[in-house]
């Protein structure tokens, strides 16, 4: 199918370049990493969910803030007409991506979107979608996206991940550091974090987590895009990186490292988006060999029976 | 799965991007969106798989190589090469060069 035939009546009308009919004139900062990510051409209704949904990230109301600082997003106006109807019971949503040098174009449920590169990144996304929850998916849908490629370029990846830390807990000196569980669905990255969260550790989330490439080394940042654990609202907050698990599930516990090509193999599998872009594969091989070669990576098999808190503190001994 | 003799001419396919890092080979396939991780071997024939060389003179290169490094004969490298192309082929990293293609 090409681009957008899953999602559009019509793809060969995707608009080319971010223009169209504003829904409204307010807008909206947030403090994801990254960021800021600037939203303009809301209604009020449509500022109001995103406060409601992304909380404490959402930076308070300027008067006459002007251009601002930030990724800018311009929000626009498109006809329901425009998307197909989709029964979603039992169905995988996938955003639809096509990918340029210089622009990424993106069709989803009641969206579409497209990135622009030049004269710097930039998005522009169209929707339906008025209010409500309906609204808030579709822009974070579209802010998960945004802040892959944003993050990419500033030296840092998003990872389809659960990071887990011990937040302020004990006196060992590893309170605040995190650890990163990768696997694809049905790895056990919830089971592992509801294992970890039962120990004492607290999960930043169980389903996208950023490393930004700090001087001190990788650092965790906390994303608002959660599975059924982590904090879909509180502050960014930065972890330094312990290290990285390939997660199984088997019937008792293994621990094998794993070398740095296999460390980067499963990095690069669990960056979305970003990964399946073909003019920003060799930047993203880069960031995650760095990434690979700076924190030690393990498969880690584990039961339901697990104390994966205790392994992973063992770990960074 | 392809069949492979010294006088094929391979190709890395346009979509493959790979990475060497400690002896291994990281591979990226945009259209699988699939990640690989390659040996030593599967890594040099990566590097050698420029849609111009034979595969004769892959093996020749990695026989010099392993021969004199770890004492492999040229039978065993020619073996593990030509199975490692047919699979690589097979997987959709390698393709043939045709006359076409030349031409």
């Amino acid at each position: 199918m090409s681009f957008g035939g899953g999602f559009l009546h019509h793809p060969d009308l995707f608009p080319g370049r971010r223009s169209g009919e504003a829904w409204g004139d307010r807008g909206v900062t947030l403090d994801v990493p990254g960021g800021p990510y600037r939203f303009s051409g809301l209604t009020a209704a449509q500022e109001e969910a995103v406060r409601r949904r992304f909380g404490g990230l959402c930076r308070p109301v300027v008067k006459e803030e002007g251009e601002g600082e930030g990724i800018a997003t311009a929000v626009f106006r498109a006809p329901l007409a425009d998307f197909l109807e989709i029964d979603t019971r039992g169905w995988e949503y996938a955003l639809d991506l096509d990918h340029t040098p210089l622009s990424v174009r993106v069709a989803g449920l009641r969206l579409m979107a497209r990135l622009d590169w030049v004269p710097g990144l930039a998005g522009g996304l169209w929707t339906s979608e008025a209010a409500g929850e309906e609204w808030t998916s579709v822009c974070e849908n579209y802010l998960r996206l945004l802040a892959a490629y944003r993050l990419l370029a500033a030296g840092g990846v998003v990872l389809h991940s659960a990071g887990v830390t011990g937040g302020t807990e004990g006196s060992d000196g590893d309170g605040a550091a995190a650890w990163l569980l990768l696997g694809p669905s049905g790895a056990g990255k919830t089971t592992a974090s509801r294992l970890c969260l039962a120990a004492g550790a607290e999960v930043l989330s169980d389903d996208l987590n950023a490393v930004l490439m700090d001087r001190g080394g990788p650092v965790v940042a906390r994303l608002p895009f959660t599975g059924d654990l982590g904090s879909r609202d509180d502050g960014p907050g930065t972890y330094p990186l312990r290290g990285v698990l390939r997660l199984r599930q088997g019937p008792r516990e293994e621990l094998a490292p794993l070398s740095p090509a296999a460390a980067l193999a499963a990095l690069a599998a669990a960056a979305p988006y970003v990964n399946r872009d073909p003019f920003r594969r060799e930047a993203l091989l880069a960031v995650l060999e760095r990434l690979a070669r700076a924190v030690p990576a393990w498969e880690l098999t584990f039961s339901l029976r697990a104390d994966l808190w205790s392994i992973l503190k063992t770990l960074s001994k | 799965m392809t069949d492979i003799h010294p006088s094929t001419v391979l190709r890395r396919r346009p979509d493959v991007r790979y990475r060497r890092i400690e002896g291994e080979a990281v591979v990226l396939r945009q259209s699988a969106a699939e990640v690989l991780v390659l040996n030593g071997v599967g890594a040099d024939v990566l590097d050698l798989a420029d849609g111009r060389r034979p595969v004769g003179e892959w093996i020749d290169v990695l026989a010099r190589e392993y021969g004199a490094d770890r004492e492999v004969d040229r039978e065993t490298v020619m073996r593990d090469v030509l199975d490692f192309a047919a699979e690589a082929a097979a997987a959709g990293l390698l393709e043939p060069v045709t006359a076409e293609d030349d031409g």
